[in-house]
């Protein structure tokens, strides 16, 4: 991996609902509505919790 | 009954196993807001992504709940130490004016935690009767009753002297007779014979009925001796709940920090750092004890001390000239009968707020 690529993230809009890729640096609005808050996606990693 | 003494005052000894178990078990959501701001000149607070090496493996082993962005996706499982949101601040600080609100974006997180009840967290029967969690026992010292019924909880009786909850008895006795034959009973005060509430003598028969004593105690074998305990204990269930207000949440410590503007005392309140204040009632045990020196150490040396200039003639506060190196009193416009003395700050500080209402509180030295 080159250290140097930015990677994106997605995100979704608070209010559309659009899911939207940003790199570092980008103005944090919705490209479809312009809603200035956006979401975090779910993670994809494994979630396992230890009931003990 | 009372158990090992750390149940007095209200407290509550709590089963080990029992917490094992879930119970007492709770959610606690709390919100963080971070603020990326900006310095002006293009400097600003940015969130950085994680650190790799050439492998891309991370640098710092802390930062791994960490995403791309710097930031820790919803549902990742955050432990000690680790970051979830790698905001860096510029060193240069001083430059610290900024145009707030310009281009501000705020990341907000709400992390959860299941915290398992531990000493010093709050409970409540439904009855008021409110406690802290003294101390976890495991469940081998817990007494036992000769069906191999441990409790979960055990409670200071004399919490029922002074409080007078009735209803909770009721309740102990009426769950305990609901279990065994099956019906919930309805426990009102009210016991007339036109209500259909559940009187405590027929409660009574309904225990005797499925062999357990008619005033509901029970026979206990003491858990860490193994032998029988001396007194029949009161036994049955009783519906408990969390409150929230949590030792995780409340703790502090403090040894030296910040202290107020006014009077030169330590802050007060655990957002502010504050100190833990020795109050009145301390005090005069304190004073009981004769232990004078410890008295003069927590008001004046771990508080405000003050070093003051007094005139011995006529009692008012003078200065210190640090240019002629010596004391003068303003009043005698002189320095000739000055002493070194010290009290605490708010001390000096009341001399002065009396003065500025005409009262004159003089000192006398002897």
């Amino acid at each position: 991996m080159d250290p140097q690529q930015p990677e994106p993230v997605s995100y979704l809009c608070g209010d559309c609902g659009a899911e939207n890729t940003l790199k570092p640096g980008d103005v944090i609005q919705c490209r479809e509505c312009g809603y200035r808050i956006l979401y975090k996606k779910r993670t994809r990693r494994i979630v396992q919790y230890e009931a003990r | 009954m009372g158990y090992s003494g750390y149940d007095i005052e209200d407290a509550i000894v709590m089963n080990k196993s029992s917490l094992d178990r879930g119970f007492g078990r709770c959610i606690a959501m709390k919100k963080h807001t971070i603020t990326k701001e900006n310095y002006g000149d293009g400097l600003s607070d940015r969130i950085a992504k994680p650190q790799r090496d050439t492998n891309g493996v991370l640098v710092m082993q802390n930062m791994q709940a960490l995403d791309e962005d710097g930031i820790a996706a919803p549902g990742q499982i955050i432990r000690n130490h680790d970051v979830y949101v790698n905001k860096q601040i510029p060193t240069n600080t001083d430059r610290r004016v900024a145009d707030t609100n310009d281009k501000l974006s705020i990341i907000k997180c709400i992390i959860r935690h299941t915290r398992r009840p531990e000493v010093g967290d709050k409970f409540s029967s439904r009855h008021g009767q409110k406690g802290v969690c003294g101390t976890i026992v495991q469940q081998e010292d817990f007494p036992f009753s000769e069906r191999g019924i441990c409790p979960d909880l055990i409670m200071n009786p004399h919490g029922f002297l002074s409080r007078m909850t009735i209803g909770k008895m009721i309740e102990l006795i009426g769950g305990k007779a609901g279990l065994s034959c099956d019906r919930f009973h309805y426990g009102s005060a009210f016991g007339e014979p036109s209500g259909n509430a559940d009187k405590v003598e027929d409660i009574s028969n309904t225990l005797i009925k499925h062999g357990f004593s008619y005033n509901g105690k029970d026979f206990l074998y003491l858990g860490i001796l193994g032998h029988p305990l001396e007194a029949y204990i009161f036994m049955g269930p009783i519906y408990y709940q969390k409150l929230k207000h949590m030792v995780l949440d409340k703790m502090h410590a403090r040894a030296s920090g910040p202290r107020v503007l006014l009077t030169r005392q330590p802050t007060q309140g655990r957002s502010r750092d504050g100190g833990l204040r020795l109050g009145e009632m301390e005090r005069d045990c304190l004073i009981a004890s004769g232990a004078s020196m410890l008295i003069f150490e927590r008001l004046m040396l771990s508080s405000d001390p003050y070093q003051v200039q007094v005139c011995r003639k006529c009692g008012l506060l003078g200065y210190y000239n640090h240019k002629l190196k010596a004391a003068y009193c303003s009043m005698c416009k002189n320095g000739e009968n000055m002493a070194k003395m010290r009290l605490p700050y708010a001390c000096k500080l009341l001399f002065q707020e009396l003065q500025s209402m005409n009262v004159v509180p003089r000192l006398k030295i002897g």
